[in-house]
């Protein structure tokens, strides 16, 4: 059977299609012949060897109505740039750069500059959408631009100049912010230095001069080269390197140090070991993370692991620490995950609906939901059937220290029934079969395996 | 000239000429000039090509 990609359609010459779990790319008679030009180019085997492009087999027999095609890889797992921490936004700029530098080396160019083109593949970049390049033509300019300082630049600036987290601007705008905007954003000291005047100030102001203009023809004519955007992508690529966020300590970013997670760790690891040896283990979703401790005994088992954590310092510690391993870094809020969104509500798929795990872990996780951001425990019950698969979940009861913590300044009216271990059995029997437990030695903490009924 | 499905904004077109250092310089202040003294692609008068361009274009990426 095959479906159309809701998040490949924009570009005429080039779109993906599922085909019996398979990835095709259709091309019409513009993307094929753009895709032989790539294929036969130094560039493409070079970029595809050293994992910064993504392998492509030709189809010898492209489906009806298509020029060509070709096959890809299955990615383990599709994120979005607002799921991203800082690091790994800038990092996928860079690559954006080095990439269209060193294909326009072989008279080739990339036509857009958006960060969905890039995914990370054991947790480096890689770039996705060959049908991105194409032939450059003498005189063009970098049509891309534009779009890089919205997608990129800007969104980078913002946590480094502004101190502003990227990612909500991401997820509400999924275009970035516009020049306009972020002469509004930045401090004005950040506004006069040369990269603040050229790519925001003086960016805003020739848009709104020239708004409609045709002037791609009067650059041609003005001698307009490759060596220009060279020149510039330098340029931007120095800018780039130079954007520093130095998370220091965010809320979590000292959790492993605190003396229940030391004193429970091997317990759980030794739980949760237990559960992956149990049936066969492809796909792990590790909600509250945290240092990716979990993640990575999942991923030493033979899982692929998606380490998700609303905190984007311990998460950026994990991007830099977990290279060359199979686990997916996605930052989200889990009381508020990324939904389906993008043309007619389906372009972007929410986070849950592209995780499809073997196996949930929920490790010092519920009693921040329960308490924190104060979701029943029916409802995070629910929330976790849903997945339709095995749990392992650490039940946190209301007379842990930390669970005193966080409730410190709350009365007891306040807070949600069956929250104490007999409530919270009576409701977790509802969903699913206890196949396994054990109580921690703290006494206030018990592990469960569950599987859904 | 090439379609382009990206809307590439008119303005930052003419930046990137600036941004490509002295050479670029010349470029946009060429660019520039033919666009105010009326021979620009556009202010010369549209040729069909420039406004189907103008129509494919004028859509956000």
């Amino acid at each position: 059977m095959t479906s159309a990609d809701p998040g490949s359609f924009r570009d005429p010459a080039s779109r993906i299609v599922f085909q019996d779990g398979r990835i095709i790319r259709l091309l019409d008679p513009s993307g094929l012949a753009a895709w032989q030009r790539l294929s036969s180019s130094r560039f493409h085997g070079r970029a595809v060897d050293e994992g910064r492009l993504i392998e492509s087999s030709q189809i010898e027999h492209p489906p009806a109505g298509a020029a060509g095609a070709v096959e890809h890889p299955r990615l383990p797992m599709i994120t979005y740039p607002f799921e991203w921490t800082f690091s790994m936004l800038k990092d996928a700029a860079l690559l954006q750069l080095d990439l269209l530098a060193d294909a326009l080396g072989e008279g080739l160019t990339i036509k857009d500059a958006t960060p969905y083109n890039i995914q990370f593949v054991a947790g480096r970049p890689m770039f996705i959408d060959i049908g991105s390049f194409q032939e450059y033509r003498e005189g063009e300019p970098w049509i891309g631009y534009r779009q890089f300082t919205r997608q990129f630049l800007f969104p980078l600036m913002l946590r480094s100049w502004a101190g502003l987290r990227f990612q909500p601007f991401l997820r509400g705008d999924p275009e970035g912010p516009t020049a306009a905007e972020m002469r509004s954003l930045l401090p004005l000291w950040r506004r006069i230095t040369p990269a603040g005047l050229m790519h925001v100030s003086l960016q805003a102001r020739l848009e709104k001069k020239l708004s409609g203009a045709s002037v791609r023809d009067d650059l041609a004519r003005a001698g307009f080269s490759a060596q220009l955007i060279l020149n510039n992508v330098k340029r931007l690529r120095d800018l780039v390197s130079s954007l520093q966020w130095n998370a220091g300590d965010t809320e979590w970013t000292g959790y492993v140090a605190c003396k229940h997670v030391g004193r429970d760790r091997d317990e759980k690891a030794s739980f949760l070991r237990q559960a992956l040896s149990r049936g066969q283990v492809r796909r792990v979703l590790d909600l509250g993370t945290n240092d990716g401790y979990f993640s990575e005994i999942a991923h030493d088992a033979g899982a692929m692991a998606v380490a998700v954590d609303g905190d984007e310092g311990t998460l950026e510690e994990s991007y830099r620490r977990l290279p060359g391993k199979a686990i997916s870094i996605v930052l989200a809020d889990l009381s508020n995950p990324s939904p389906s969104q993008g043309w007619a509500g389906v372009e972007r798929r929410s986070l849950f609906s592209r995780s499809d795990p073997d196996l949930v872990i929920a490790y010092g996780l519920i009693h921040h939901l329960i308490y924190t951001s104060s979701i029943p425990p029916a409802a995070v019950v629910q929330w976790l059937r849903r997945f339709d698969s095995r749990v392992v979940l650490e039940f946190v009861s209301p007379d842990d220290e930390m669970v005193e913590v966080l409730t410190a300044n709350k009365r007891v009216e306040e807070l949600h029934e069956d929250r104490d271990e007999q409530g919270f059995r009576s409701i977790l029997v509802d969903s699913f079969e206890i196949l396994s437990e054990t109580s921690l030695g703290s006494g206030s903490r018990v592990l469960f395996e569950l599987q859904p009924r | 000239m090439i379609f382009a499905y990206l809307d590439p904004g008119s303005g930052s077109l003419l930046l990137q000429a600036l941004l490509g250092g002295l050479a670029g310089i010349a470029v946009a202040f060429k660019a520039w000039r033919a666009r105010i003294s009326g021979k620009g692609a556009s202010a010369a008068g549209s040729t069909e090509t420039d406004a189907l361009e103008e129509q494919a274009v004028s859509g956000e990426s």
